[in-house]
């Protein structure tokens, strides 16, 4: 029992860590309806370690990593620039093409590495399980750092994630909050899509907000209650796919997903029940 | 020469039909802005396959290899139904959670899930890489003709209703409509776009499918706003950016669906670039007549 709590608690660790900042940062996208953007710069950041793959660097490298970087990067500076123009195609639908073509090129790179399927699969599910101390303990001082940025600027993102009054601030001033705040964004994802795989990252980052968003609409509730319910959650799912022996972070998607949908359910069963009560 | 165009044949009349359906499809998808509903049914459809898949595993030797089909594709079926039903009924607005939320939520746990099944089996990243990127080149004339069937119900279908399911899309952007029952033909929309969806999927993968969807309708959003001139629009991009990407991917010995896909972004920015040079020569023209 003991030896199976010690191999159990770096990815615990790191997957209370990933739930702690991913689940912050759901906040603001979820308030900003830009629900796929993570998925699709997930997915390109795959892409960048793909080709630093390629390129013959080992994986986890340095140059693989800034490869990465850089891929993501370019494409928030892309996704800034359509926003701003008068909107023909819907921003989602410029998220969805960003993702179909990175999702696209990585298969076809794949045909060129090395048990590149292998790789899809794992892009997709992580390697939650296999993380080691130094890794827990570089994305713990990584997401400290962003933390703290987040912490002196908590109340201007707040204000312009909020778009439902317009812009609060000048064009350029948003715009200068705006890039701290993706580019902050973007490396978290980064950091967190080879530990957890494109999909736990996605849960984490709206499945926990959308069960917040559904009982309160203040902030700092929310914040609170995603924490909590992404950070149960993640320990909950590692504990389940251990005693059941099926892969990690698939485990923990499943658990929150369901829970959110059922959530949702529960709350329109909640409100058609007080209807009927109110006409009674 | 002639034996390699001989064999894509099939290939290419099979992406035409996708693509005719995939551009109305995606004007209405576009038009509602969700997305990503598309790639959430078809994951819940692929995920509806990976159960009936372990299912069969489990009773080997009971069943035919026909009947084994058929079971797939009813479970998938039912899978979608089920999806349709979710999707309609959070459509709500006292939720206050975007409906996108919850597709992105589903999209998310059918693709873990279906991981975790296709796990258990062998040989399941092979699975997940066909499941994204399909097998369009070696589809067969039975399919083709199968998927000509439900294309063609399908799309007469809602041809038939096609006021009524404008209607409801209009309506998803705050538009007054005066339709009755709403929930229903949404209902009828999701599940008919759900079949349609299994049955492309199965042809060319999810993937490309979402590609079909929402890139030719991007492009028609740019040059046309009347629905057939979109449609037309639509299916003129998508046709050449299949001819190339066949055709290429032949040469260049590559899988096709990434080659198409990556042909129809090209379409895209080539048509962004040339919207913007259209808007430029017009404001030149403006400036110069004053």
């Amino acid at each position: 029992m003991l030896d199976n709590l010690l191999f159990l608690s770096a990815p615990i660790t790191v997957s209370v860590l990933l739930a702690g900042i991913l689940s912050y940062f759901g906040n603001h996208i979820l308030s900003r309806g830009i629900i796929f953007i993570d998925i699709a710069v997930a997915q390109i950041a795959a892409l960048g370690t793909m080709i630093g793959l390629l390129l013959g660097s080992a994986e986890e490298s340095l140059n693989v990593q800034l490869i990465s970087y850089l891929f993501t990067v370019i494409i928030i500076a892309l996704f800034s620039l359509t926003k701003s123009r008068k909107q023909v195609i819907p921003q989602e639908a410029i998220i969805g093409i960003i993702y179909c073509i990175g999702l696209g090129l990585a298969m076809l790179l794949a045909e060129r590495i090395p048990g590149g399927s292998n790789f899809i699969t794992k892009t997709i599910t992580g390697n939650l399980l296999w993380v080691t101390w130094d890794k827990v303990l570089y994305c713990f001082i990584m997401f400290l750092i962003i933390g703290i940025i987040h912490l002196i600027f908590w109340k201007h993102f707040m204000v312009i994630s909020d778009t439902k009054n317009g812009l609060a601030y000048s064009l350029w001033k948003t715009r200068a909050y705006e890039l701290i705040f993706y580019i902050t964004f973007s490396i978290v994802i980064v950091k967190a899509v080879p530990v957890g795989g494109v999909f736990l990252v996605f849960t984490l980052l709206i499945a926990p907000t959308a069960a917040a968003t559904l009982f309160t609409q203040n902030w700092k509730k929310r914040f609170i209650w995603s924490w909590i319910i992404g950070i149960l959650g993640s320990i909950l799912g590692m504990y389940i796919s251990y005693t059941l022996n099926i892969s990690n972070a698939p485990t923990i998607v499943t658990l929150l997903g369901v829970t959110v949908i059922l959530l949702v359910f529960g709350k329109l069963a909640s409100q058609k029940l007080r209807t009927i009560n109110v006409k009674k | 020469m002639a034996a390699s165009f001989d064999f894509m044949f099939a290939s290419f009349i099979a992406c035409l039909i996708l693509i005719v359906i995939m551009v109305y499809f995606g004007i209405h998808v576009i038009e509602r802005e969700i997305i990503f509903i598309d790639i959430a049914l078809a994951q819940i459809a692929a995920l509806g396959s990976a159960v009936s898949l372990v299912l069969d595993n489990l009773n080997i030797g009971h069943q035919h290899h026909a009947q084994e089909h058929d079971s797939r594709t009813f479970i998938a079926y039912l899978f979608c139904l089920l999806a349709a039903g979710i999707f309609t009924l959070l459509k709500n607005k006292k939720l206050k959670i975007p409906l996108e939320a919850i597709i992105g939520i589903a999209y998310a746990v059918a693709t873990t899930s279906a991981v975790i099944i296709l796990d258990k089996g062998a040989g399941g990243d092979v699975h997940i890489h066909d499941m994204l990127a399909g097998t369009i080149l070696w589809v067969s004339w039975h399919q083709v003709l199968r998927l000509f069937l439900v294309v063609l119900v399908i799309g007469g279908f809602h041809y038939f209703f096609r006021e009524k399911f404008k209607a409801v899309t209009l309506a998803y952007k705050g538009q007054d409509t005066n339709i009755t029952n709403p929930g229903t033909w949404d209902f009828i929309f999701y599940f008919t776009f759900g079949i349609v969806i299994v049955e492309a999927v199965s042809v060319g993968g999810i993937l490309t499918i979402f590609a079909f969807l929402i890139i030719p309708s991007s492009i028609s959003a740019l040059f046309a706003t009347r629905w057939t001139m979109r449609i037309l629009v639509g299916l003129l991009v998508g046709g050449i950016a299949t001819i190339l990407g066949l055709y290429l991917s032949w040469v260049m010995d590559v899988p096709c669906s990434p080659t198409i896909i990556l042909f129809l972004a090209a379409c895209l920015l080539l048509s962004v670039l040339f919207k913007g040079i259209l808007k430029y020569s017009n404001l030149l023209r403006r400036k110069n007549n004053n």
